[in-house]
């Protein structure tokens, strides 16, 4: 072959290979993080809402209901179950209402709305070692999710709680997820508990950066538990917080630790330690020890002593939560040491958090024991910075 | 190697030959390619956008014409407890000061979206998540789409929804991991479900909702679940029978598109063949005397088929690069044909995809090997003295003559068989037109000979001996006269088709827009101008429109589409004059038969494209999914109608109430009382309307405006056309120039025994102008033929439409002009050369 011919042969593949580089190529736009529909809830600007700035007067039944005014609020049900039979569980289910402006707006279609439902589902199986929990959006419009009425009844979808009685205050919770079903009667033993500065419970320096809180300590509690094909008689206790606020984290607080423990001797306590970035309990973490017969007592921070005597990181989140506590009121002679009834409580949902049933145990040992629920959130994975947001 | 160097000397010596033939081939592949390209940018376009659209989702439930309730969603969401599904309301906006830039509006509920769509539950910020709900009017674009439109986060502007303008605010940009997805999103503009209802006036409805449904028993018990609570006018269909039957609505107009490039192909290949077939034929002698000095036949071939090979890529890369360019503008065309007569597309982006690329260097370079293997096999066949001698090659074409014209007989008989099968389809069919044509142009070197005979005596009594002699010329040198005018007669003829097409169906869409648009004026919403469906009127216009004084008479309509798992199906819904309804063309049943149970709501009548899909006669029965479930109808008769090739249903207004409990109206028609003038009475209806933004149109201007949608729909079909046209010019061009040049010897002769530079010009134009005339006579019948088989069975086939074939003798004389022009041209340059040289010189010229 004579040179020529291949200088043309290859002439000719290098304009075509050309022409076929030169053609416009698009530039891949570049992407920023991108947060999903639930994370994207929160964190945008507070203005115009109400804020928890004063202490106020509590009415009920009308302060069960929703306060359009605050950006958030939630009905945060959490509670240790058992069967006849000794066969544990625990229970979370929470509905969280967030507002995303503080009026609403006047739409020709029904779907406009201002108001945003998120809740939160779990069934701790001790038996069967499994922690099952569910997430949900819906706004709040067309009956998808709403909280009010008298009497009271919030939902989402099909996950309700609905005041059944009002004196005792009771409520029938029903929720649903995949194989997994409760339907509970709750009826409350404990009169309504103002946290804080009688319902006030301050968050941050910063004026407004506070919530109204109150509780309702100790329900008792009926129901069934359905799981696959089977179906559990439970009975036990439960704990209502209630809260609602406009208010953020301050900067230098990471997270919080929250305690709701139902003291075998009839006695309840809460407490919440807001942690800051070193660790340590934040100057504004406060507690309610409240008494057989109801009254309750504000506990300061320096009133309790907490310490970590364990951890637990978890293998899916790789997120390192204390797992083992010790909690001293010495004040009321209480020492009691706090362990998870499993390890694995996590809710992975779109705000990463640790919610559990755990056993109380008296020190000594023989003294007065109970059980209980903690809440942990703002933990980090060991290596990478996550973004967690509290709900 | 020396013989390399000769093949390439060849090519080089003679560059407009060569040349030409590039651009043959080039055309050739350029064409193809680029409807290939605009086919499948389309398709892509489209598939895409409807799978991105479609998300994750298996199943959709659909409802009537105006939708569903939205009150099913909360029965399925709340009561029932079932979750993986979303609520979707669907329309399309037109970005104002824009035009032709139409956005498919999604509304959305972001919370429902996760398990079947991503980029609808992905948000840069909780702000803008917050926005697009709590804001009204507020919507979502990809980054691209609001840099198009040059739009910034948080800028506001302006869209036209069924004839209103809406402000719009862009509350962020949608989040799209992918390059694929983004394709899709291109032309989407996501809203919340508050705001799309809204911006559609379709408050408490939905278009649908979308279901992701497992398979097996599980899903299997949902689907029964979800039948059990759908009301009458709903159904539950699969997600991508939809996109599906969608797609199918355009294949046949696609792949008439394809067909018709191919055409322009065939030609191409034609235009190799002939230039093959020449230079091949011009070295006989260098190719006997090579032989003869002990060069193989293998080392021959292998010469003649690298040429062939080295044409074919050059020009395969020029046609692709040519291809490329005009693809972007027959997507334009394709895009807007489909948006106007199927549903609206958006193309943006006109990628070069591999398979198009592929397909357009296969058939660059096969066709061009294709059409050098004969010629090379026939230079290397034969021993080389007979090889040196060239009349015999010639003695041997003649006597071939009568087998070719056998063979071409066959081919047009089996290709005429094919057409008969109706089994055969829309493929067979082509199949059958492309048979006929290469057996009609295997008769033409028999047509050739007779009818130089026949023009002999012309010529002579023109141009005296030299007119007898370009006569002979043309059948003596038969192996070159033969291909060309063959090219030239396949090429003109495909003009002459196509032309003929066109002009059948635009005479037939004239005459039923005649007998179909009877009232004087027409009234409708100032709509988006792409859109099929028209948004309802105002009821209370309608109410004080129907007693406008200057109206004798009036009709209702309104047309909807019925989702189905088929697709969707037009149902048009008329309340008119008997004297109107008589007027209609019918092709089953008469129009005064059918007019008292079509008028009391017991039958529909369906359009012949309707019939003809769904093999569909009268008094046979359709059923429809009305509000009250599936009913049937007799059908009482089948109407022409060349609106839609889907086909349209019509019913009266009266059963349509009854059954789809819609009152609402989006077309009226006024029939002017004696005395009152159309424009008084359009005058009279725009006073009763008011500031109501309405579209009062005189009967001619519709039908202006109806003809202008038609030549749209054809423009592409024209510039095919053209395309075609131009390669066959150039193939003349090349051909006869070529044919010329290689006789430039002969002239030489002639010149030095007394021919004068003028008599060599009248000879060589002779001769040309005579081919020129015989393939414009003989690409008439076959162009006659063309149009018959594209009008009566493809087009059938394709579309169901009945057309008359209409044939305008100024399409036929054009033809001629074409050929002969082109004819006369391809005779400059040879004329010119061999008047200018000296014939010693000439003389003494190589081979």
């Amino acid at each position: 072959m004579s040179y020529r011919w291949v200088i043309i042969m290859v002439l000719t593949g290098v304009v075509l290979l050309a022409a076929l580089l030169l053609l416009p190529k698009r530039k891949a736009a570049e992407q920023g993080r991108v947060v999903s529909v639930s994370e994207a809830l929160g964190g945008t600007p507070d203005t115009g809402f109400a804020r928890a700035a004063a202490p106020r007067r509590f009415t009920f039944p009308a302060d069960h209901g929703p306060h359009p005014g605050f950006r958030t609020e939630w009905w945060y049900f959490t509670g240790n179950l058992n069967t006849v039979q000794g066969q544990r569980f625990g229970y979370q289910l929470t509905f969280f209402r967030v507002a995303l402006t503080p009026e609403p707006i006047a739409r020709g279609s029904r779907w406009g709305a201002n108001e945003v439902f998120m809740a939160h589902f779990a069934v701790t199986d001790l038996a069967g070692k499994r922690f099952h929990y569910a997430e949900r959006f819906s706004r709040a419009a067309l009956g998808l999710a709403s909280a009010g009425g008298s009497p009271l009844a919030v939902r989402l979808e099909d996950w309700s709680a609905s005041e059944t009685a009002a004196e005792p205050w009771s409520m029938q919770l029903v929720a649903r997820d995949g194989d997994l079903a409760v339907d509970f009667q709750l009826r409350s033993i404990k009169a309504v508990v103002l946290n804080g500065e009688g319902g006030l419970s301050r968050k941050g320096s910063e004026p407004g950066n506070a919530s109204y809180y109150y509780s309702l300590p100790r329900m008792e509690t009926s129901g069934t538990i359905r799981i696959g094909r089977e179906t559990f008689n439970v009975s036990g206790l439960s704990w209502l917080d209630r809260e609602w606020s406009t208010s953020a984290l301050e900067a230098d607080q990471e997270g919080w630790d929250w305690f709701a423990l139902q003291l075998d001797d009839g006695r309840d306590l809460m407490f919440y330690r807001l942690r800051r970035s070193d660790g340590s309990a934040g100057p504004f973490s406060s507690g309610t020890l409240v008494a057989v017969d109801g009254t309750s007592r504000h506990l300061a921070r320096e009133a309790v002593q907490l310490t970590i005597n364990d951890w637990w990181t978890s293998p899916a989140s790789g997120c390192r939560y204390p797992s083992r506590w010790r909690l001293r009121v010495p004040a009321e002679g209480l020492d009691l040491e706090i362990v998870p009834r499993l390890a694995d409580q996590e809710l992975r949902a779109s705000v990463r958090y640790w919610e559990g049933a755990v056993t109380v145990k008296g020190i000594p040992a023989g003294s007065t024991g109970g059980s209980g629920y903690v809440e942990m959130t703002g933990y980090r994975a060991a290596e990478k910075k996550g973004s967690d947001r509290r709900p | 190697m020396i013989l390399w160097r000769a093949g390439l000397r060849t090519i080089l010596r003679h560059p407009w030959q060569t040349v030409l033939a590039v651009i043959g081939v080039a055309l050739g592949v350029g064409v193809v390619t680029a409807v290939d390209l605009a086919n499948e940018s389309a398709t892509r376009a489209f598939r895409i956008a409807a799978e991105t659209v479609a998300g994750r989702a298996t199943h959709q439930v659909v409802g009537g014409p105006t939708g569903l309730s939205d009150e099913l969603y909360r029965t399925f969401r709340v009561i029932h407890g079932m979750r993986r599904n979303a609520p979707v309301v669907e329309g399309y906006v037109q970005v104002v000061g824009r035009a032709g830039t139409t956005l498919r509006l999604i509304g959305i509920d972001p919370f429902a979206e996760p398990p079947i769509r991503a980029f609808s539950s992905q948000f840069s910020s909780g702000k803008v998540l917050e926005a697009l709900m709590a804001v009204p009017n507020s919507g979502m674009l990809l980054q691209q789409t609001a840099g198009r439109l040059g739009l910034a986060e948080g800028e506001t502007f302006s869209v036209e929804v069924q004839g209103r303008v809406q402000q719009l605010s862009l509350a962020g940009f949608l989040e799209t991991g992918d390059e694929l997805t983004r394709l899709g999103l291109d032309a989407v503009l996501v809203t919340d479900l508050a705001t799309a209802q809204e911006l559609l006036a379709m408050e408490g409805r939905l278009s649908r909702i979308d279901f992701v449904i497992p398979e097996g028993a599980a899903g299997a018990q949902t689907v029964a679940k979800i039948h059990a609570l759908l009301p009458p006018g709903a159904a539950l269909v699969p997600a991508g029978s939809r996109a599906g039957a969608l797609d199918q609505m355009t294949r046949a107009f696609r792949l008439n598109l394809t067909a018709l490039s191919l055409l322009a192909l065939v030609v191409g290949m034609f235009l190799i063949y002939n230039t093959t077939v020449f230079s091949v034929v011009r070295r006989r002698r260098l190719i006997g005397m090579l032989r003869a000095l002990g060069v193989t036949r293998r080392e021959i071939f292998t010469l003649i088929c690298a040429e062939a090979f080295l044409i074919g890529l050059v020009g395969t890369g020029a046609g692709l690069l040519f291809g490329l360019f005009l693809g972007e503008e027959l997507t334009r065309l394709v895009t807007r044909t489909i948006s106007d007569l199927y549903f609206v597309l958006e193309v943006r982006s006109v990628p070069l995809l591999p398979l198009t690329l592929i397909k357009g260097v296969l058939l660059g370079v096969g066709a061009t090997l294709a059409a050098a293997f004969p010629p090379a096999l026939e230079a290397t066949g034969a021993p080389p003295r007979a090889v040196l001698s060239r009349s015999i090659i010639e003695a041997r074409r003649r006597k071939n003559v009568p087998l070719a014209a056998l063979a071409g007989l066959l081919s047009m008989v089996a290709g005429g068989g094919l057409l008969l099968v109706e089994a055969g389809g829309i493929n067979g069919s082509f199949a059958g037109l492309f048979a006929i044509i290469i057996g009609y142009a295997l008769l033409i070197p028999g047509a050739i000979v007779l009818l130089s005979h026949v023009f002999r005596p012309v010529l002579a009594a023109l141009l005296g001996v030299l007119g007898k002699m370009a006569a002979r010329g043309v059948v003596v040198s038969l192996s070159r006269t033969g291909v060309a005018t063959a090219a030239l007669v396949v090429a003109v003829s495909a003009t002459i088709g196509v032309g003929i097409m066109v002009d059948s169906f635009r005479q037939t869409v004239d005459r039923w827009l005649e007998s179909w648009l009877r009232a004087d004026i027409y009234v409708t919403t100032v709509g988006t101008g792409t859109g099929r469906n028209k948004p309802p009127l105002d009821p209370a216009l309608v109410e004080r429109l129907t007693r406008v004084e200057g109206a004798e008479e009036f009709s209702l309509t309104r047309r909807v589409s019925i989702e189905s798992a088929g697709g969707p199906t037009d149902l048009f819904a008329m309340e008119m004059p008997r004297s109107t309804f008589v007027g209609y063309r019918f092709k089953e049943g008469t129009p005064e038969e059918a007019w008292a149970s079509f008028a009391s709501g017991q039958s529909v009548i369906v359009s012949e494209p309707y019939s003809f899909r769904h093999r569909l006669h009268r008094g046979d029965r359709v059923t429809l999914r009305t509000v009250r479930g599936e009913r049937e109808f007799p059908v009482s008769g089948v109407f022409y109608d060349y609106g839609s090739d889907a086909g349209v249903i019509s019913i009266s207004r009266a059963s349509y109430l009854r059954y789809w409990d819609d009152p609402s109206i989006d077309g009226m028609g006024f029939y002017a009382r004696q005395g009152v003038t159309s424009a008084g009475l359009a005058a009279q209806i725009r006073e009763i309307g008011g500031g109501s933004r309405l579209s009062v149109i005189s009967n001619r201007e519709l039908r202006h405006a109806s003809m202008a949608v038609f030549e749209r729909t054809f423009a592409i079909t024209g510039v095919l056309r053209l395309l075609t046209m131009v390669v066959a010019f150039v193939g003349i061009l090349s051909a006869l120039m070529a044919m010329q040049v290689e006789r430039a010897r002969e002239l030489a002769v002639l010149r030095a025994i007394g021919l004068t530079p003028r008599q060599a010009w009248g000879l060589i134009c002779g001769e040309t102008a005579l081919i020129g005339t015989i393939a414009g006579l003989l690409s008439i019948p076959l162009g006659i033929l063309q149009a018959f088989v594209l009008i009566h069975v493809v087009n059938r086939r394709s579309f169901g439409w009945t057309m008359e074939l209409a044939i305008d003798p100024a399409l036929l004389l054009q033809a001629v002009v074409l050929s002969l022009a082109a004819a006369l041209l391809a005779g400059v340059y040879p004329a010119l050369a061999i008047a200018r040289t000296s014939p010693a010189l000439a003389l003494k010229e190589e081979e």
